[in-house]
């Protein structure tokens, strides 16, 4: 020990302790149980494989690996259940086949296989932390003899750290063990404990090497560049197509610089023939109708199929009473997205005093970030989801003399 | 010293005497000797011409999955044969075959261990080598069919700019926990118990690269009896793990087939008839490796006949169990008086894919009987050649039940006929290529066989007490 | 290292002594017929032809026929593998296994009225029934009284013939000693397993399946063999418990033979729990209602809490409870959970035969969601369990409880888990 703080190059090897070989594993297990009763607490048995039965000569206590093994399975099995839980039952929920968005049955096989892997991760690395491996330098090693432990050689090696090592005394105990060589171990630890130089060397510079990509990461994450990004995978992010008032960048379009045909002369599409402008377009003697159309009458009938078509349609977005605050907006809000219009409250005074003409006209077309609906809603239906729109901005702004006088009771 | 003339008499170790436990390890080896067959593989100085060639041959093949998958990614999934209805057929049909060959490595490995199979330890090592491989083939038709490669971390729960998790409701996701979990295990199961074989190899290296490496790798075991006390307590409840391990991971396969309601897939019976099938494969597979292989590198005292009969016996009953499941799906197709469920068996067997139904009954289900004569399940060669139909059987095993299923739905306007493309083809050729270099260099480098397992089961390895004066029983 | 310690076996006793063994056979006989007939007039004054008598016997019958079925599978398994560790312990599971006999005896209140017209347990039976549903009609070549009789009789007869040709091999071999036995015994296992794999699934479809003829499974014949086993492990724990308690085999079968037991008790309750996770998992996950029934049914009112006790005391706790090392090799907390596990494969039979008995009885009799618990099935437990004991007892009797020829008897008695 006294040596550890000499830096003289007159180092030597101490005394590692003593190496005996013994003939087999009956030989063994008869020394160690000799050792063990000498007393002897920093020694140990070799052997190229487990005896069966060597335990308690040695003196080994049952580990207690296991307890450890079976938390870590425990804990794997309550991340995956919280895991699946939290993602697909809280933080992002999404309805698939109608099955619950947290289903144990549907839960089980993953929490499983974390089980699992948890447990056998577990298992190994606690082995080998508690076998002190890996550990490529040890005073047996230096043993040219010991390097039969793991081929047919079966060793007792007893530390000079052992409070009752005596080179003298404890080779005599070995011997009369039945040893059938004792040898001293050098325990150079203290000088050849290095990393070589050529492998510190590799080491240093793969560490500040590292520091390079990092640094270029770190550089792009917090400067803009003008330069468009670079594509390793371009998915469809560029498409050769016409963008409307872009200039033309990689498609050239027709000869005539037009990115479509135009229709052949004097020819209507199918189902674009608008005859009846007011059922059409929503437009009478060049205004806004402020009526329905006469193929559309305010009947009850009308009015639930309004509300069905709003519901599926317009809903999501306005809300199923119209105030603008239908999941998507909500989920757009949350996600606090800069992007994001919110939809209209179709409440604002300005909207009430709409003709229904114009509201058709909104459905159909489209308005800001509102797409349009014409290609998706039939015109009847379109008529019908004003006029239940009407009905319901009434609802929610009735005056109390609207009200029937023997139910006006009941809203008190 | 390695090798050994091959004689059948000599070897005869599958003598059914109920007095005597009929010995393991063969020959005058003695715990030197183990190590020195075992070790003498990796340690030989020149590479034999014969593994030159195998090499070169499957190196090409790999680099052809290569260039293929390449060309995939590049161009598209639509150069497979894939169709609507058939979207699954051949890239998971070869997922599911490389998974199955995997679990007889588990089997032997974690299972027969528990069940305190002795014999096992001559080809576990082996066997768990396959099963990694075989899962690295099995994990990269899933990874190049989901499209967009660049973007597969999508499968697993990490945090993304979407805000979108992966559903974890789905049998595909459960198949990324279930074989990736596997795949990983495996992997620690099998170097695990290498460590101290390897630090063998360490201790005899003599060249400073090969001391550095298997040093390295051996992680400075000194075969202390501490570290085997806790080393063999680890090894018990890693085996604990892994056995309802492999049985999760072939039922979670079996779950993307069976939670669907297309006829011919949904059938309760599919978890465990998947985990016959697979240990059915799997042993299949390792009897066509080792049979070669013990030729080749003289392990005929190690690796005996009765190491192989008995896995003969294995095949011959998990592929009665895969016959029961056949029997069992025709009755209750029948008996559900469900009208879609009986056309689908009926379609199976009679219907445009009859020829590969054909094949798998008469691979899966006929070539193993053959392993009631004993001379067939005790003769290396022809136990080769029912192996190698009981692997083809048991592809075109999950070719029938993917394709012929789709291919015919519920609704008669939806359905078609798939036919596999040449890089289809190639691509599966490929996968053995990939199989078979990753072998091939486990073969080179490491120890095939785990000499410490196999000391461990000999009769010199136990304290004999001297106390009592009985002579030590030979027993294996 | 196999030592020589037949001087266990010699001094140990190794037979059932015959004041021990006519005690089990007066209890066994004074219960089970006091049992028998009991429930016989239990069910009569239910005024429901039977019907409420048959379910309740059908699960007590069907309990100690899979303890049976589970016996003759390890019987069989044991000369498949050429097992050595279990010798010891194999001729209880050989008397356990003839007890087919006696089954086949009991099947009779089943199947003679079923034979003359009574279709109180199967609605396939009832002539009109398969009329008026086009699926009872389809299923009708398979799901009639002459088949599922002749059917009964090959089943029986298997499983007969089988267990006798094990037991009388054994038992040959304890006078000659003769390895040929032994190795005729293997060569006739593994031929026999089809046999077994066949007739038991068969069976499981017909007594307990078909009370619900429209549902189906083809995982069922599994299911039913899981539990076999779970019963049949529990149930030679607790013989050989019981025996050494009273001083026989003592030493013989050690704690050794008991944690392996143990372990076998645990593996196949976690493969029971597989099993019912894969049925219920594949059934719930698709979603269609010609086999969702079966369970819906088995979640109304007092239904699920069956269906929750079997998810928690039939697998979780148990797993639990016997995970450790230690559970498996005290022999207390062993018997203990062999004990419990026997319990929940009664319930385990309950839950799949019972809910078809608010079918089968007249409308409103039994409210659906209403458990049909009450004496007639302590009953006819007691009356099955009594006879099953009094003839395990007689077979028996003047024989050695252990295979005293087999070549391996000296392996399991120095049998030790590494």
């Amino acid at each position: 020990m006294h040596e550890t703080t000499s830096t003289s190059v007159d180092l030597k090897p101490k005394d590692g302790g003593l190496l005996a070989q013994f003939k087999n594993p009956t030989a063994l297990a008869a020394a160690c149980e000799k050792v063990r009763d000498a007393g002897y607490k920093k020694w140990d048995a070799h052997s190229p494989f487990p005896i069966h039965g060597l335990d308690p000569s040695v003196g080994i206590r049952p580990t207690r690996l296991p307890w450890l093994i079976f938390g870590a399975g425990i804990t794997g099995t309550s991340v995956a259940i919280l895991l699946q839980w939290w993602t697909n039952a809280v933080n992002y929920t999404f309805s698939i086949s109608g099955k619950p968005f947290f289903s144990l049955p549907a839960n089980i096989p993953i929490a499983f296989e974390l089980t699992v892997l948890f447990a056998a991760l577990t298992a190994f690395f606690a082995t080998l932390g508690r076998n002190g491996l890996p550990r490529l330098h040890h005073p047996l090693f230096n043993s040219e003899r010991f390097l039969r432990a793991t081929s047919d050689g079966f060793f007792i090696a007893i530390s000079s750290d052992d409070p009752g090592y005596r080179p003298d005394s404890t080779r005599a105990l070995l011997e009369a063990a039945g040893a059938e060589a004792v040898e001293h171990m050098e325990d150079d630890s203290q000088i050849n404990a290095k990393l070589p130089r050529p492998l510190t060397i590799v080491l240093v510079t793969a560490f500040v090497l590292g520091f390079i990509p990092l640094g270029v990461i770190a550089r792009a994450r917090t400067n803009t560049s003008p330069k468009p990004r670079i594509h390793v995978v371009p998915d469809m992010d560029s498409q050769p197509m016409f963008k409307a008032q872009a200039a033309f960048s990689g498609f050239s379009g027709f000869a005539d610089q037009r990115a479509m045909r135009q229709p052949v002369a004097g020819t209507v599409a199918m189902g674009d023939r608008h005859l009846d402008e007011h059922l059409t377009q929503g437009i009478v003697d060049g205004a806004f109708a402020t009526t329905l159309p006469s193929e559309i009458p305010m009947t009850r009938s009308t009015l639930e199929r309004g509300r069905q078509r709003f519901n599926i349609y317009c809903a999501p977005c306005h809300g199923e009473a119209g105030y603008g605050d239908g999941m998507v907006a909500q989920r757009a809000q949350a996600l606090g997205s800069p992007k994001w219009v919110p939809p209209t409250n179709l409440h604002e005074p300005r909207l009430r005093s709409q003709p229904f003409g114009q509201m058709f006209n909104t459905i159909t077309h489209g308005i800001r970030n509102m797409p349009a609906y014409g290609h998706a809603i039939p015109a009847k239906d379109r008529w019908a989801i004003a006029a239940y729109l009407g009905a319901l901005q009434l609802s929610q702004n009735a005056p109390l003399s609207a009200v029937p006088q023997e139910q006006r009771a009941a809203l008190k | 010293m390695t090798s050994t003339v091959y004689s059948d008499k000599e070897f005869d170790n599958t003598g059914a005497d109920p007095t005597a436990r009929a010995p393991l390890i063969l020959g005058d080896l003695d715990i030197q000797g183990v190590t020195d067959v075992v070790a003498g593989i990796p340690e030989q100085p020149r590479t034999s011409k014969a593994w030159w060639i195998a090499f070169g041959i499957s190196v090409s093949l790999a680099g052809m999955f290569g260039l293929l998958t390449a060309h995939l990614i590049y161009t598209g999934t639509g150069v497979w044969g894939n169709n609507i209805p058939v979207g699954w057929a051949w890239p998971i049909v070869n997922f599911v075959f490389w998974v199955g060959i995997g679990h007889a490595g588990t089997l032997i490995s974690a299972i027969l261990f528990l069940l305190r199979q002795r014999w096992r330890t001559s080809i576990n090592r082996f066997a768990e080598a396959m099963t990694v491989f075989a899962v690295i083939c099995a994990l990269i038709f899933p990874g190049i069919h989901v499209g967009r490669i660049w973007l597969a971390y999508w499968m697993f729960p990490v945090p993304n700019q979407m805000e979108m998790w992966p559903n974890f409701r789905s049998p595909l996701l459960w198949d990324v926990f279930a074989v990736g979990t596997y795949g990983l295990v495996s992997t620690l199961f099998w170097f695990f118990g290498m460590i101290p074989d390897l630090a063998t190899l360490r201790d005899r290296a003599t060249g400073c690269i090969r001391k550095a490496i298997y040093g390295a790798l051996a992680l400075g075991w000194n075969g202390s009896a501490r570290h085997w006390h806790r080393y063999e307590r680890t090894y018990l409840i890693l085996a604990a793990l892994a056995t309802p391990l492999v049985l999760s991971v072939h039922s979670v396969v079996s779950f993307d087939f069976a939670v669907a309601v297309l006829p011919g897939w949904h059938t309760t019976i599919f978890p465990p008839y998947f985990v016959a099938g697979a240990i059915f494969s799997g042993f299949a597979m390792v009897i066509t490796l080792a049979v070669p292989a013990r030729i080749i590198f003289g392990l005929e005292k190690l690796i005996t006949l009765r190491h192989l009969e008995n896995m003969a016996k294995v095949i011959l009953t998990t592929g009665s169990m895969v016959g029961y499941a056949y029997g069992m799906e025709f009755f209750i197709a029948w008996y559900s008086g469900n009208a879609t469920e009986g056309f689908t068996f009926k379609n199976r067997a009679f219907g445009p894919y009859a020829w590969a139904y054909w094949i798998m009954v008469s691979c899966n289900v006929i070539a193993p009987q053959l392993f009631w004569f004993k001379k067939i399940r005790s003769t290396p060669w022809l136990m080769l050649i029912v192996c190698i139909f009981v692997n083809i059987g048991m592809w075109f095993e999950r070719f029938v039940i993917t394709v012929t299923s789709l291919s015919r739905d519920f609704l008669p306007s939806a359905w078609g006929y798939y036919s596999p493309t040449l890089v289809d083809i190639g691509m599966l050729i490929g996968s053995f290529g990939i199989f078979f270099t990753l072998f091939l260099l486990f073969l080179r480098f490491v120890p095939v066989v785990a000499m410490a397992e196999v000391k461990a089961i000999m009769p010199e390895a136990h304290i004999h007490k001297s106390s009592h004066g009985e002579e030590p029983a030979h027993h294996a | 290292m196999n030592v020589d310690k037949m001087h266990l076996l010699e001094e140990s006793v190794t037979e059932l002594p015959p004041p021990l063994g006519g005690r089990v056979k007066a209890i066994g006989f004074g219960v089970g017929i006091l049992g028998l007939a009991s429930a016989s007039v239990l069910g009569y004054l239910q005024e429901d032809h039977y019907t409420r008598f048959s379910f309740s016997y059908l699960i007590a019958w069907a309990f100690f026929l899979s303890i049976t079925l589970g016996a003759l599978f390890f019987v069989t398994l044991q000369h498949v593998t050429r097992a050595g560790w279990s010798v010891v312990v194999r001729r209880l599971a050989e008397g356990l296994s003839s007890q087919a006999l006696l089954m086949a005896l009991l099947s009779l209140p089943l199947i003679v009225p079923l034979a003359m017209g009574n279709h109180a347990l199967f609605s396939w039976a009832d002539h009109g029934a398969v009329e008026a549903d086009h699926m009872l009609h389809h299923k009708a070549p398979y799901l009639n009284v002459g088949f599922f009789i002749a059917r009964c009789v090959v089943y029986f007869v298997a499983w007969i013939l089988m267990a006798r040709f094990f037991f009388k091999n054994s038992l040959r071999q304890d006078g000659s000693k003769d390895p040929a036995l032994t190795l005729r015994s293997e060569r006739g296992s593994a031929p026999l397993m089809f046999v077994y794999a066949i007739t038991v699934t068969f069976a499981a479809i017909d007594f307990l399946m078909s009370l619900e003829p429209h549902w189906f499974s083809t995982i069922f014949g599994v299911y039913f063999f899981a539990g076999c086993l779970v019963s049949f492990f529990a149930t030679l724990i607790l013989t050989g418990l019981w025996l050494n308690s009273q001083g026989v085999l003592r030493g013989a079968i050690h704690v050794e033979h008991y944690h392996d037991l143990g372990k076998l008790l645990f593996a196949f309750n976690f493969f029971w729990g597989y099993i019912a996770f894969s049925q219920f998992m594949l059934i719930w996950y698709a979603n269609i209602p010609e086999e969702t029934f079966w369970y819906l049914t088995r979640q109304e009112g007092g239904w699920i809490t069956v269906a929750l006790l079997l998810i928690f005391g039939h697998f979780i706790i148990p797993f639990v409870g016997l995970i450790s090392r230690h559970a498996k090799r005290r022999t207390k907390i062993l018997a203990f959970w062999a004990i419990w596990l026997l319990a929940m494969h009664w319930v385990d039979l309950f839950y799949l035969a019972a809910p078809a008995l608010a079918s089968r009885l007249k409308d409103g009799a039994l409210a659906a969601g209403t458990l049909p618990l009450g004496l007639l099935d302590v009953a006819c437990f007691v009356g099955v369990g009594g006879m099953y004991l009094a003839f395990f007892a007689v077979t028996m009797q003047k024989k050695r409880l252990v295979p005293w020829g087999d070549p391996r008897l000296n392996e399991s008695l120095n049998f030790e888990n590494a």
